[in-house]
């Protein structure tokens, strides 16, 4: 049975990949679940695991391909099976409505092969239950990648193919984040120069520059700082440095402790921890923190799920999780999407404070900047102490000065007296 | 004793209450087998019986699997209602020429003029170390049988009103009792009462998968479920109660609802019971719902071997039902 390759739909809203790489060749023995193939999403670069095993065929796709999701990029087929020549499909009168050839496409055209020999034929495999669910919905089979053995659909694959077929067509014409149309083009003109490098806008750059400025755009931010005193902080962390570094093998970042502060206090501050949405301001029950990362080329946001109810050493071994899996490149798309809160930290540049632009539909954010220490006044007279600037953005629209301010204050009450987590 | 008479009693007091009730109501019922009167039975189902009714009602007879049969024939067509033991399934063999040939076959060869209401009594079934000549569950060859009705209860309650439903029905009927569920306990009424041949039962219910099962594999299968549910797998076990007639509603109703399907039966796999209930979900409506392959899970295709753990692994136990329909679950999610 011939199983085929296709361009996968990793993220709700994906569309299209750019095909990267092949790590198979033609008539290579793959393994399923062995890495096959590299893509470029929006947001990063994923590799595509085998959906079966045997041997690889039908090689289609070419680096820089920008490729419809479900199209079929390559077959693999079983040890000494041959892909049957196409008539042979035909009189077998099409009982299945898998078929490309027979089936009326109703979403995206899926561009058919040119040839006559290949996948056209490839007979969907797919449970009576998940044809009977394809057959109410009109969704076409061969569109759908199964989970089950050697690719076979189940129906919870054909739901799933439908959820995201549903979200993509109510999210597109609404658009109610993302402006649908790329930003106007610049009239000013190119200085005159000589070029070094011509580099495409496009994949997580671009949806970087489109989400910052729709949120400079329509979020009227309202930024304010204050400098906390990061005496006990410091004491704090290097008390629990050793244990915690015992049990997860893992630093204690001040990034973590700062984390775990906004997880507790968020819940007193609904309006931080909320989403605009056309109509209606969202509260979010959950607090899935985003810990922005930089990235050599570019800035990604890894989510910290739940974080109101993880504990320190949890937030720990969560962040160091996703940021090792964030600098090689293996998060999925669904762990940098989603989050509710954002903090950026850039005190490891030595930055000591900056501006942060709101991570949409986030209704706030969170820059941190390195602790110096700094000569305070105090009542017995001058200390040197380690103080660390916060500044908030937050979205007038939907936060207040005094609210924000208050928030803040927590936060430094917080870190002042971190005994205050426990 | 609760206020509506129903008691805690043992699968086999259940089936000695059956054959008593019965032969007190109806003087036309009577037991013949080997050892049932005096001894009361190799497993002691009918100890007691003879005190009762006498000799001319419980008939000792020697070691003649065929002259039961076929005495128990030419009563039943005569008009008695004999209720038949077979010490052990196993034995069957021996009788097959009359119950296929004639006591199933005569109602049609006469046209409907003649009926051969009785019952065929016998232990089937591995786990007493009673090696292959002793443990066998020979069910699908009956099953095949045209003019043969085919039970094979898994309670003590069900034991009792499927017993006196066979014997008042007017054509055979095979009712199988599995060995080691003589000594299962369970609720049953005090009264005379039956329970419809072709009813099957929703012993448990659930979403996950549904597990097909009969005789003893009903109280395997609900230990699995158990056990599943501990890690949130919710499996449905119908217990099949009559294998002919068939209830194929209840059976296509509950696959219907879970997609999913794991058959169990002690016997061997192939050419067992197995099969034809995998034919039937597939048959029915309930095949649309299917979302994962049929599973069969039943003996080994070997005879039942002696030693005791060889026996054990030749037939599903619960770990293996557990194992089972956990992978059913999990196919394709």
């Amino acid at each position: 049975m011939a199983t085929q390759v296709i361009m996968p739909k990793v993220d709700m809203v994906m569309e299209t990949g750019t095909f990267v790489e092949w790590l198979k060749k033609e008539g290579d023995r793959v393994e399923k679940g062995e890495p096959l193939f590299v893509i470029l999403t929006d947001k990063a670069n994923i590799e595509i695991e085998a959906p079966a095993s045997g041997i690889l065929t039908e090689l289609r796709a070419q680096p820089d391909d920008i490729i419809p999701v479900t199209e079929v990029i390559a077959v693999i087929l079983e040890p000494e099976e041959v892909l049957p020549p196409q008539p042979d499909l035909a009189a077998e009168g099409a009982p299945t409505p898998a078929l490309p050839s027979a089936a009326p496409t109703s979403g995206p055209a899926i561009s058919e092969p040119a040839t006559g020999k290949g996948l056209v034929g490839a007979k969907v495999r797919a449970t009576p239950a998940a044809r009977r669910l394809a057959r109410e919905l009109g969704i076409d089979l061969s569109q759908v990648s199964g989970g089950g053995q050697s690719g076979r659909i189940h129906k919870n694959d054909v739901e799933t193919f439908a959820n995201h077929q549903l979200i993509a067509t109510e999210k597109e014409p609404k658009g109610p984040q993302l402006p649908s149309k790329p930003l106007p083009a610049t009239a000013i003109p190119l200085p005159r120069a000589r070029q070094k490098q011509v580099v495409p806008f496009e994949g997580p750059r671009k949806i970087i520059a489109e989400r910052m400025t729709h949120s400079a755009l329509t979020a009227p931010h309202i930024t304010l700082a204050l400098r906390v005193d990061m005496s006990e902080a410091t004491r704090l962390r290097s008390q629990l440095q050793g244990p915690i570094e015992q049990r997860t093998g893992l630093r204690l970042s001040f990034t973590a402790i700062i984390a775990r502060a906004v997880a507790a206090i968020l819940p007193r501050h609904p309006y931080l921890n909320a989403s605009l949405a056309e109509a209606e301001i969202i509260l979010w029950e959950d607090i899935h923190l985003g810990i922005a990362v930089s990235l050599e080329d570019y800035l990604i946001v890894p989510v910290l799920r739940e974080a109101q109810s993880r504990n320190l050493e949890q937030i720990v071994r969560m962040l160091g999780d996703l940021l090792e899996r964030a600098r090689s490149r293996r998060l999925a798309p669904a762990e940098m999407s989603g989050s509710t809160f954002t903090i950026s930290n850039l005190g490891m540049f030595g930055i000591e404070s900056f501006t942060p632009i709101i991570n949409p539909p986030e209704s706030a954010s969170l820059a941190v900047g390195k602790i110096v220490n700094t000569p305070v006044s105090t009542q017995t007279g001058i200390e040197l102490r380690p103080m660390m600037n916060l500044t908030l953005s937050a979205d007038h629209r939907v936060v207040d000065g005094a609210a924000a301010a208050r928030f803040l204050a927590d936060v430094r009450a917080t870190l002042e007296n971190p005994y205050l987590l426990i | 004793m609760n206020g509506d008479g129903t008691r805690e009693i043992s699968y086999l007091e259940a089936l000695r209450e059956a054959l008593s009730q019965e032969m007190r109501r109806n003087p036309e019922v009577f037991l013949i087998g080997e050892d049932i009167g005096v001894y009361g039975g190799a497993f002691g189902v009918t100890r007691g019986i003879l005190e009762e009714f006498g000799p001319e009602r419980v008939r000792d007879t020697p070691i003649s699997e065929a002259a039961i049969a076929g005495a128990a024939t030419g009563a039943a067509l005569m008009g008695m209602r004999p209720v038949m033991e077979i010490m052990f399934m196993d034995f069957m063999t021996i009788s097959m020429n009359q119950l296929v040939n004639q006591a199933a076959k005569i109602r049609f060869m006469f046209g409907g003029k003649a009926s051969i209401p009785m019952v065929i009594r016998t232990p089937a079934g591995s786990g007493t170390g009673a090696a292959a000549q002793h443990s066998q569950s020979l069910e699908a060859w009956f099953i095949h049988v045209p003019g043969i009705k085919v039970v094979a209860p898994a309670t003590p309650s069900d034991a009792k009103g499927l017993l006196i439903a066979a014997i008042r029905d007017n054509n055979p009927v095979l009712f199988l009792e599995h060995k080691l569920l003589y000594g299962n306990k369970g609720p049953v009424p005090a009264e005379s009462y039956t329970i419809p041949l072709g009813q099957a039962k929703v012993r448990r219910e659930g979403s996950h998968a549904t597990i097909l099962a009969y005789s003893i594999m009903v109280i395997r299968a609900l230990e699995a479920a158990e056990r599943l549910a501990a890690e949130g797998i919710q499996v449905e076990v119908v217990d099949l109660r009559s294998l002919k007639p068939l209830d194929k509603e209840t059976i296509a109703r509950s696959v219907s609802k879970t997609g999913r399907v794991l058959i169990v039966h002690e016997a061997p796999q192939t050419g067992g019971f197995g099969g034809e209930l995998a034919a039937v979900v597939a048959e029915s409506d309930a095949f649309h719902y299917l979302d994962a392959p049929i599973r069969r899970l039943a003996g080994r295709d070997i005879p039942i071997p002696y030693n005791r753990v060889l026996e054990r692994a030749a037939v599903p136990q619960v770990e293996d039902i557990v194992a089972a329909a956990r992978a059913l679950t999990y196919e394709g999610r």
